[in-house]
């Protein structure tokens, strides 16, 4: 409990640092021109936020293999020195296999911008 | 513990000046040393911009957040033996957990006022900044294999014959591939850059303004002091004390980020997650096999 | 607070600079120019400099403009006919006495204060409208689906005119595009860019201009590796090559309707900047006449 009381006292004292700085300076309520969002001059038909187009959906599905990978390498790594070559021969396999899908991925357009 | 963090907290704003005075040499505008004090100040006093109908908590939360993940970041690393504000046996966990945060608040950033290019700026940087991290996180790992540990004390311990730099010359290149994203810089500057108008900052006034820069040249500090005890030994040295050592390699790590921001050029998103996913990450998997059949030998 | 002004009583200015007819070149002699820093967005700015004559048909674009830098602001009018009564006038080379004159001003908005559509109170809860879709809350509607070019997913479709004095595309250049995500689906001219001279041509300034959105200075692309970073086979390596070599690029662009549409926003700038001021002019007139 004490290791992790840090990390929970300076996020405590960023965040009402920043607040606090925020909220010190001039406080003006702005006029609708002031309000609408910067396009060099010209004007949004509707509000910005929408069902956005993210083109990069299928790359976040290969993102999530690696990301449970990433789960399992971390035990692996404190016990790799005492299981020895073993160790080093699961995680090459697990990981050629995940690089099989990097390649198949990059086949199929998986990095493009659909 | 308390001593680590206040020290930290005391050194966190001269070496922020720090990073503002890196950033400032060789544009030619001179005022190397007070040009930031005197810029960030000039912020200070002007007015935080009203956008219409923003997501009001997280725009002024997400600056907060940012530093935060900075501090958290820079708590784990050991300032001497025995030194460091948070000893926790998987700190290089908590680590990649504040790493893969900070896409989550530079997204907020973006989101929150409203406004297309500051949109546009944060969904490019999720999908920039979520291979870049799973990058980092194989080469720390490599770092964590001679350790037999998670703790970054331990990492740090473990360097005592020979640095991981030396040992695994492959890491600190491609971890700094993480610093440039995490502090949206250069060729990875997805978020905040020059074709989107200062992108998830380009609605951004007065102090919001001047709290995120403050808090991404914090996180610049955290990055290279990861960095610096990851692969460069940390508070590890001859003749000087063990925290003169850190700080020096700290600053070292600081410009050479810098310089490589200056260096490389931005490639359009699409281009870049090619190259992150075909060419750096196989590459970190190379690191990571070199590095194992290293430590067996 | 007396601190804090001493200190920015002496920091740089920041600028905002709006473009019009042979203003690039005036610009840009101002990067490097000490006591004022030239900015992206005119949130970051103190002061909005118009350097070069800006057409009468665009005085309502520069009006909005001036009210998005935050209170209190400044006006200059560098080589240009004031189109509204507020700011400092120079006609001579040198801005930098106005703008600071100008870093002290405070002018009002040009804009009258009214939302872009009226919302408030109308519909059952005051949000603008009647359903779940229908009205315009906080004073604009939201946006709809429309079938995408790429994948043919039904997602939102954002329309908006970008430009005339967005810092990323050529001055003057307005279009009307509709995006999907960052996929431009469709492009319209609104105006063409402004007339900057042989001046605006000239490899340095073209090549400063379109390594600034890589975010890199002329020094770091000396190596080369700058070439890279950009896509192949749109002419974009070819034209930045030249201007960095010294020699002048005469090649004419697509009519932008026809090219934009496809592009991802970072490729569509970069294509745009790929290009002298000219010959985009010449493209866009061209299509303006037919």
């Amino acid at each position: 409990m004490t290791q992790i009381a840090m990390p929970i006292v300076v996020t405590l004292l960023a965040v009402v640092f920043a607040v606090a700085m925020q909220r010190i300076g001039p406080q003006t309520g702005a006029t609708w021109p002031q309000r609408a969002p910067f396009l060099g001059g010209g004007q949004p038909e509707t509000h910005a936020w929408q069902r956005f187009h993210v083109r990069y959906y299928p790359m976040t599905l290969l993102f999530i293999a690696f990301e449970m990978e990433m789960m399992f390498m971390y035990p692996w790594a404190v016990v790799y020195v005492e299981t020895g070559l073993t160790a080093l021969a699961e995680m090459g396999m697990f990981l050629g296999i995940l690089s099989v899908g990097i390649l198949y991925g990059w086949r199929e357009g998986v990095f493009r911008w659909q | 513990m308390i001593v680590a963090t206040l020290a930290l907290l005391l050194a966190l704003p001269p070496l922020i000046w720090a990073a503002a005075m890196f950033d400032r040499i060789g544009t030619g505008r001179g005022a190397i040393v007070m040009g930031p004090i005197r810029n960030g100040a000039a912020l200070m006093l002007r007015p935080n911009t009203e956008t219409e109908a923003p997501d009001r908590l997280n725009r002024l939360l997400a600056p907060g957040w940012y530093l935060a993940l900075a501090l958290v970041g820079l708590s784990v690393v050991p300032l001497a033996p025995g030194i460091v504000a948070t000893d926790l046996s998987t700190g290089l966990v908590l680590w990649g957990a504040c790493e893969a945060l900070t896409v989550v608040v530079v997204f907020l950033h973006g989101w929150s006022p409203n406004a297309p290019l500051p949109l546009i700026g944060a969904y490019r940087y999720v999908a920039i900044g979520l291979p870049a991290m799973l990058l980092s996180m194989f080469v720390l790992i490599g770092a964590a294999l001679p350790a037999e540990s998670l703790s970054v004390v331990e990492v740090v311990e473990a360097q005592r014959g020979l640095w991981n730099v030396v040992r695994q010359p492959l890491g600190l290149p491609l971890f700094m591939a993480l610093g440039l994203a995490i502090t949206l810089r250069g060729p990875f500057d997805y978020a905040d850059g020059a074709e989107l108008a200062g992108g998830t900052s380009a609605e951004e006034s007065g102090p919001a303004l001047a709290l995120w820069q403050f808090a991404r040249a914090s996180m610049l500090v955290a990055f290279s002091a990861m960095a610096a005890a990851a692969f460069l030994g940390g508070h590890l040295g001859p003749v000087l004390p063990g925290p003169v050592w850190l700080l020096l390699k700290t600053l070292a790590v600081m410009a050479a980020t810098v310089a490589a921001g200056r260096f490389f050029a931005r490639m359009p998103p699409a281009r870049m997650l090619t190259f992150l996913w075909v060419v750096l990450l196989p590459l970190s998997f190379v690191s990571l096999a070199l590095v194992g059949v290293e430590v067996l030998e | 607070m007396t601190l804090l002004s001493a200190l920015a009583r002496r920091a740089e200015i920041p600028v905002f600079a709006v473009i019009g007819t042979r203003g690039l070149g005036l610009a840009e002699s101002l990067r490097r120019r000490p006591g004022l820093r030239l900015v992206d967005s005119p949130r970051h700015a103190r002061v909005l400099l118009v350097a070069g004559a800006v057409d009468g048909a665009q005085k309502q674009a520069l009006e909005r403009l001036h009210a998005q830098l935050p209170a209190p602001r400044g006006t200059v009018w560098w080589q240009a006919e004031p189109l509204f009564a507020r700011g400092e006038v120079v006609t001579g080379d040198d801005p930098m006495p106005a703008i600071r004159a100008a870093a002290s001003a405070d002018d009002p908005d040009q804009r009258p204060d009214v939302p872009p559509h009226p919302w408030q109170g109308i519909g059952p809860h005051g949000h603008g409208g009647r359903g779940m879709m229908g009205g315009n809350p906080y004073g604009r509607p939201m946006a709809m689906t429309a079938d995408d070019i790429r994948d043919g997913l039904a997602l939102d479709a954002y329309s908006a005119r970008f430009g005339p004095f967005l810092p990323m595309l050529p001055p003057g250049l307005a279009l009307d595009l509709t995006l999907q995500g960052d996929v431009i689906v469709s492009a319209d001219v609104a105006s063409a860019p402004f007339e900057q001279g042989p001046q605006g041509d000239a490899p340095d300034l073209c090549a400063a201009r379109m390594l600034r959105l890589m975010g890199i200075g002329p020094i770091a692309a000396r190596a080369r590796g700058a070439l890279l970073a950009l896509p192949q086979g749109s002419g974009m390596r070819r034209r930045l090559a030249a201007w960095l070599r010294g020699e002048q690029v005469s090649e004419t662009p697509d009519p932008l309707p026809a090219a934009l549409p496809g592009l991802e926003w970072a490729e569509a700038v970069l294509w745009l900047a790929s290009f002298p001021p000219s010959r985009l002019r010449a493209a866009c007139m061209e299509r303006h006449a037919a």
